[in-house]
């Protein structure tokens, strides 16, 4: 099956890192940003599945982030990972869009679980889209 | 202890001198202003009535010594004294005199010799000489005399009314014998009270009436020697008598005879309705001041233990808010703490899964041999993981001390609801020994909230109070109670009531607070029964403890219901 791109977006860079490192042992495509802008940046340079970010981060912050992710790339699923004291901020961020929230510490096979399921959401989601553009095609090759 | 005592015995001792002299100086002063003028008025008035008593009664004993006066004196004028002489005139003027008054006992005639020429009565007292006797001596001056009270020849205690013609050739003189038994009474009738009584005193003091107190015609008042000797007037006086009594006196003279009328009457009953009033008054101030002081004792006391218990219940709610205030300060320090720690940890997961796969692909590729060591290390990244979970755990306690949850929140019967958790420890209470009583009010009691935390909350308190169980009893005697009932202001009252080791009053203060435990290094995080607060506030309720060590302990939630 192919593997999902994943984009890590935290303010702590070594979490970055090693987390980096730990999914592309395992053959992942991660690609990582500190912060909110950062994030929205990488995206806009490269194609990303599903974009795992945290919802306490100085500048542009989880949420903010979320949105704008919404706005401009809304075919990207998006995993909330939350500290548990900002869990409002979860439940805000799953009614702003979020496909899923993890709660810090969160193991590595718990994310790739969730990453997983927002990934075959993703596809379905590509699927359909692919179907209604070929049907889309089909009527504008049979129209002459 | 006694310091805080000591304001309050003071405020009890000033409420209870107000209480006592603020009444009791008015109600006194009113029976002492009371008395004074009823003894006033009443003084007056007994004085003004025996006044008026004595003034009539010399008036009547003035007239009827005048009446018989002007008997005699009409016979003197009519008759002369060969006229009056003869035994037949005489004895026919006697009896007319006697239909004038009873009190004309006989009539003589006498001549200037003072040789009774006549005479008319019971005695045979004809041809007696009366020329030296004092009266006829007076009679031949003056004209007319009344003599005082003496025996005379009878040896008959009497008085006689004399007159003197002066007119003619010679002198005579005309007496009369006035029967002292008839005057006795007549001078006597006086009637005031039990003890009011008349008498009339010749100048030397002697008795001319019988005085029914005792003294006999003759007898000399032994009271006599300071009775007032003013000619005219009324004299109104209060004197011990001879007999010991005190008596109110009132005394006058008569105007035809140098003869001292007194009426007189114990003090003790012309002032009765006075020694009564008296009695009365000291009755009504001896019970009226016991009814002050007794009332003022039972209000002060009163008073002083509703304030005392209002300072204690403020004192209570200030520890409590200040309580509240610490734990709700404690709680977000401790939140803001997890949150911060979990970063980290994130992190070390990340660098354990890390080395995790590093190793597996080592293993894999050969590069590490299987050995003891490897072995050692493995064990010890697996510790390393279990110690990071164990923190994350403490972590979401924390966080959960002190957070509103908004999933799962409903309306829930407390009364289904809590039988259902005594359920899920009542296999643990068997085996350990522990007998659960179970006190539900029937009918439903709803409340508004997440039922999982309550869950959390109420097993929380039933592993502690079967731990605190164990340890007092081991697996014999012990016995947990969990009562749900209404309670006051529409509030559901949830009490968890054990028979265990207790709590010491250090602990007390503490039980609530974030990572206080009694229990050893790793068997409790001290966070179960913060979180309970944490939790129970946040439905809107509150939860308090008490507890006795070596008897028990019971804690108290209080919870919102909803009106059914």
């Amino acid at each position: 099956m192919e593997k999902p791109k994943i984009l890590l977006v935290d303010d702590e860079e070594r979490f970055l890192t090693t987390t980096q490192k730990v999914l592309h042992k395992k053959g992942y495509e991660v690609l990582t940003a500190t912060s909110g802008a950062a994030a929205l940046k990488a995206l806009g340079e490269k194609s990303v599945d599903v974009a795992i970010l945290d919802v306490k981060m100085p500048g542009m912050d989880g949420i903010a982030t979320l949105k704008e992710i919404k706005r401009y790339h809304p075919l990207v699923e998006v995993i909330m990972l939350t500290g548990h004291g900002t869990f409002e901020s979860a439940v805000e961020g799953l009614k702003s869009g979020a496909t899923d929230y993890l709660t810090k510490p969160s193991d590595i096979a718990e994310l790739l679980d969730k990453v997983a399921e927002a990934y075959e959401k993703r596809q379905r989601l590509e699927e359909k889209i692919r179907i209604i553009q070929s049907r889309q095609s089909e009527r504008e090759e049979d129209t002459p | 202890m006694k310091a805080k005592d000591h304001p309050y015995a003071a405020m009890k001792r000033l409420l209870l001198a107000s209480m006592i002299l603020l009444p009791v100086i008015p109600f006194i002063s009113a029976l002492w202003i009371g008395h004074y003028y009823f003894t006033l008025s009443l003084e007056n008035s007994t004085i003004a009535s025996i006044t008026r008593i004595v003034e009539d009664h010399r008036h009547m004993i003035d007239s009827f010594l005048e009446e018989r006066r002007n008997d005699l004196e009409f016979v003197l004028n009519t008759h002369t004294l060969e006229s009056l002489g003869q035994a037949e005139t005489l004895k026919r003027t006697l009896a007319l005199l006697q239909q004038s008054s009873g009190a004309f006992v006989d009539l003589g005639v006498l001549d200037e010799s003072g040789m009774h020429v006549a005479y008319q009565g019971p005695y045979e007292l004809k041809w007696k000489s009366y020329r030296d006797e004092p009266w006829f001596k007076a009679v031949m001056e003056k004209g007319v005399y009344i003599s005082d009270v003496f025996l005379g020849y009878r040896q008959v205690p009497h008085f006689v009314i004399a007159l003197a013609n002066q007119e003619g050739p010679s002198k005579w003189v005309i007496r009369a014998t006035i029967d002292t038994q008839m005057f006795n009474e007549m001078a006597g009738r006086v009637r005031i009270g039990k003890t009011g009584e008349a008498f009339l005193l010749s100048a030397d003091g002697t008795f001319q009436t019988e005085r029914r107190s005792g003294g006999s015609l003759m007898q000399t008042d032994p009271d006599f020697s300071w009775y007032p000797v003013e000619d005219q007037g009324v004299k109104i006086f209060i004197e011990t008598g001879s007999g010991g009594d005190q008596y109110l006196y009132a005394t006058t003279r008569l105007t035809n005879k140098n003869w001292l009328l007194v009426v007189r009457q114990e003090k003790a009953d012309a002032f009765k309705a006075l020694s009564t009033a008296a009695n009365m008054i000291i009755l009504i101030s001896l019970l009226g001041g016991a009814i002050i002081v007794g009332v003022a004792f039972y209000l002060t006391d009163r008073i002083v233990a509703r304030i005392q218990q209002t300072d204690r219940e403020k004192n209570q709610l200030n520890e409590q808010l200040i309580r509240a205030h610490r734990l709700s300060e404690l709680g977000e320090m401790a939140a803001g703490f997890a949150h911060e720690i979990n970063n980290p940890l994130q992190v070390m997961k990340s660098e354990q899964a890390l080395i995790e796969t590093i190793m597996a692909d080592l293993k894999a590729s050969g590069q590490l041999q299987e050995s003891e060591d490897l072995k050692d290390v493995e064990d010890s990244i697996r510790q390393i993981s279990l110690q990071i979970d164990r923190c994350s755990k403490i972590t979401h306690a924390i966080l959960r001390f002190g957070r509103k949850s908004e999933d799962a929140v409903q309306d829930f019967d407390i009364q289904k609801f809590i039988p259902e958790i005594i359920e899920m420890v009542a296999k643990k209470a068997s085996v350990e020994g522990i007998a659960i009583h179970q006190y539900i009010q029937n009918g439903p009691l709803y409340i508004h909230g997440d039922p999982s935390q309550l869950q959390q909350v109420l097993l929380n308190l039933f592993n502690n109070a079967m731990d605190a169980i164990i340890q007092r009893h081991g697996t014999i005697g012990g016995e947990l109670t969990v009562i749900s009932e209404t309670g006051d202001n529409g509030r559901v009252r949830l009490l968890v009531k054990d028979n265990g080791c207790g709590i010491s009053a250090d602990n007390l203060d503490k039980v609530f607070s974030p990572f206080f435990t009694t229990k050893p290094v790793g068997k409790g995080t001290g966070l179960g029964l913060s979180v309970c607060y944490g939790i129970v506030q946040n439905l809107g309720g509150t939860m308090t403890v008490e507890s006795k060590p070596g008897e028990g302990t019971t804690f108290l939630i209080e919870l919102p219901a909803i009106p059914a």
